[in-house]
């Protein structure tokens, strides 16, 4: 940085007359976005809104902050952080547009329950639903927790806690009851390799899995009205639980997942 | 507002690490636009969490959007634009040695900063009344039916224009500072730096504000 010893006169410093016109210039920008915006222009609402705010800020930075009379570094440090901005968007936005997710079919636990037609009330296990279970879990569970479900698949020596072993009582960290079974599928198990399946399984498949990895147990307990409510089920008596509504299940789309889960932790 | 120039300003030296007073100035000027880079970078992801979801959720962000108060939103803006004008001139001020002029306008920045936050005030009862609340605390079960990601939007609306008024909040308290140091002389042609970079800083704040007014109340 160059600086002589007596250079005051580089400092620069706003006039009334200047400042007054930017001040006029905002506030006649601020009456034509409101207006702007008052008329329908379909999709060049945002543009045009976006245009006059970037010009606005444009007035601010190079008057108000003295941009205009500031040296190239400081021009350099401002404008990269802007430059950050758009990397972050643009990269996050190419990912996110560009998956082909129906955002609207999926929806929180609530509607997931409804999921598919064809089991009804699926908290309520039947052969079918612990047949379509085992189908499932054949598929998506037995590489950590074995074909049997003993805790004992490929991937379980690498893992700390390890996987849980179905056939025995005891050690269930969120409980055994049906609901809460499908609330360690639906979140997860925090602080273990137990991923959450909400957004890879629908409702269904994952009511048919609780009921096929408890009927691998001593016991079979059940849930009570509350536990049901617990998971969104305010009408037993209905084939959808008193929820109305439909899922489609949507797969592979890690994440879509994540962003839905975050919806519907946001609700 | 003409009033008599100050001398007592001549009292404040410049560390003994800068070679001099300018020095001292353009270093702490650089640092300042340093940490306003950070704050870019600071509010940069609630822009983008808004955009994104924007994108995903339209129809939902315009019902919302629809909610909230344009008129009050508008008088915010102008109410920071005139503190974003004050501010320059209290800075052009003490620069000129005007000590009751810089007072005198970083007195009126701090009232259309309590005014801010007052309307900012009136806004967020008025939310709580009508339950658009953030994520799970929203109730307002009419916009619901209609948007069901209204609560998405409520929660980055009030993620960034809290965040925004924590912003001025501190502002008002960094200006009631600086407003004292001025009233006892202490700025003047020679040395006005902490005007200067409090200047810097309120502008700042006025730019997140002309970005989240049309992006919040307008366009949604």
């Amino acid at each position: 940085m160059e600086h002589k010893k007596d250079d005051k006169h580089k400092h620069h410093i706003l006039s009334n007359k200047l400042g007054l016109r930017i001040l006029i210039s905002l506030l006649v920008l601020t009456l034509i976005t409101v207006v702007a915006s008052r008329i329908d222009f379909g999709s060049y609402n945002f543009p045009i809104a976006m245009f006059i705010a970037s010009g606005k800020a444009l007035l601010v930075v190079l008057f108000f902050m003295g941009m205009k009379y500031d040296d190239n570094q400081n021009r350099i440090i401002f404008f990269s952080s802007l430059f950050f901005v758009a990397v972050f968007f643009l990269l996050t936005a190419s990912d996110v547009f560009t998956r082909h997710v129906n955002w609207r079919a999926r929806g929180p636990i609530l509607m997931e329950v409804t999921g598919g037609v064809k089991f009804k009330k699926p908290w309520i296990p039947t052969p079918e639903l612990i047949a379509h279970g085992k189908e499932v879990f054949s598929v998506s569970c037995v590489a950590c927790h074995g074909s049997e479900g003993l805790g004992n698949g490929a991937a379980a020596a690498a893992l700390n806690p390890k996987p849980r072993n179905f056939h025995e009582e005891a050690g269930w960290k969120n409980g055994r009851k049906p609901t809460d079974v499908f609330l360690t599928l639906k979140n997860g198990v925090p602080g273990s390799a137990m991923a959450s399946f909400e957004g890879t399984l629908s409702a269904e498949d994952r009511w048919s899995l609780v009921h096929y990895v408890l009927s691998l147990g001593p016991t079979q307990p059940s849930s009570d009205t509350d536990d049901l409510k617990k998971v969104g089920i305010t009408d037993p008596s209905k084939d959808d639980g008193g929820i109305g509504g439909g899922e489609k299940p949507q797969r592979k789309i890690p994440i879509g997942f994540a962003i839905d889960r975050y919806v519907s932790k946001a609700k | 507002m003409e009033t008599e120039t100050t001398e007592n300003s001549e009292h404040h030296h410049f560390a003994h690490h800068f070679e001099s007073a300018d020095h001292e100035f353009l270093t702490c000027k650089q640092g300042m636009w340093l940490f306003l880079l950070q704050e870019v970078l600071f509010f940069c992801p609630l822009f983008v969490a808004y955009l994104i979801f924007r994108g995903q959720y339209l129809h939902d962000f315009h019902l919302s959007s629809h909610h909230l108060d344009w008129v009050m939103g508008a008088v915010n803006t102008i109410v920071l634009i005139a503190s974003s004008f004050t501010m320059a001139r209290a800075v052009s001020a003490a620069q000129r040695g005007l000590k009751d002029a810089t007072v005198e306008n970083l007195l009126f920045t701090i009232l259309f900063a309590c005014g801010f936050l007052l309307i900012k005030y009136l806004e967020y009862s008025h939310k709580f009344e009508v339950g658009t609340l953030p994520g799970k605390y929203f109730t307002n079960a009419e916009l619901l039916k209609e948007a069901p990601q209204a609560p998405l939007f409520f929660s980055i609306y009030f993620a960034m224009t809290a965040l925004h008024g924590l912003h001025v909040a501190i502002g008002i308290g960094v200006l009631i500072w600086i407003m004292r140091r001025a009233k006892k002389g202490e700025f003047g042609p020679d040395y006005y730096t902490p005007v200067e970079m409090t200047g810097l800083y309120w502008h700042f704040v006025d730019l997140v504000w002309i970005f989240l007014f049309p992006l919040l109340y307008l366009v949604g």
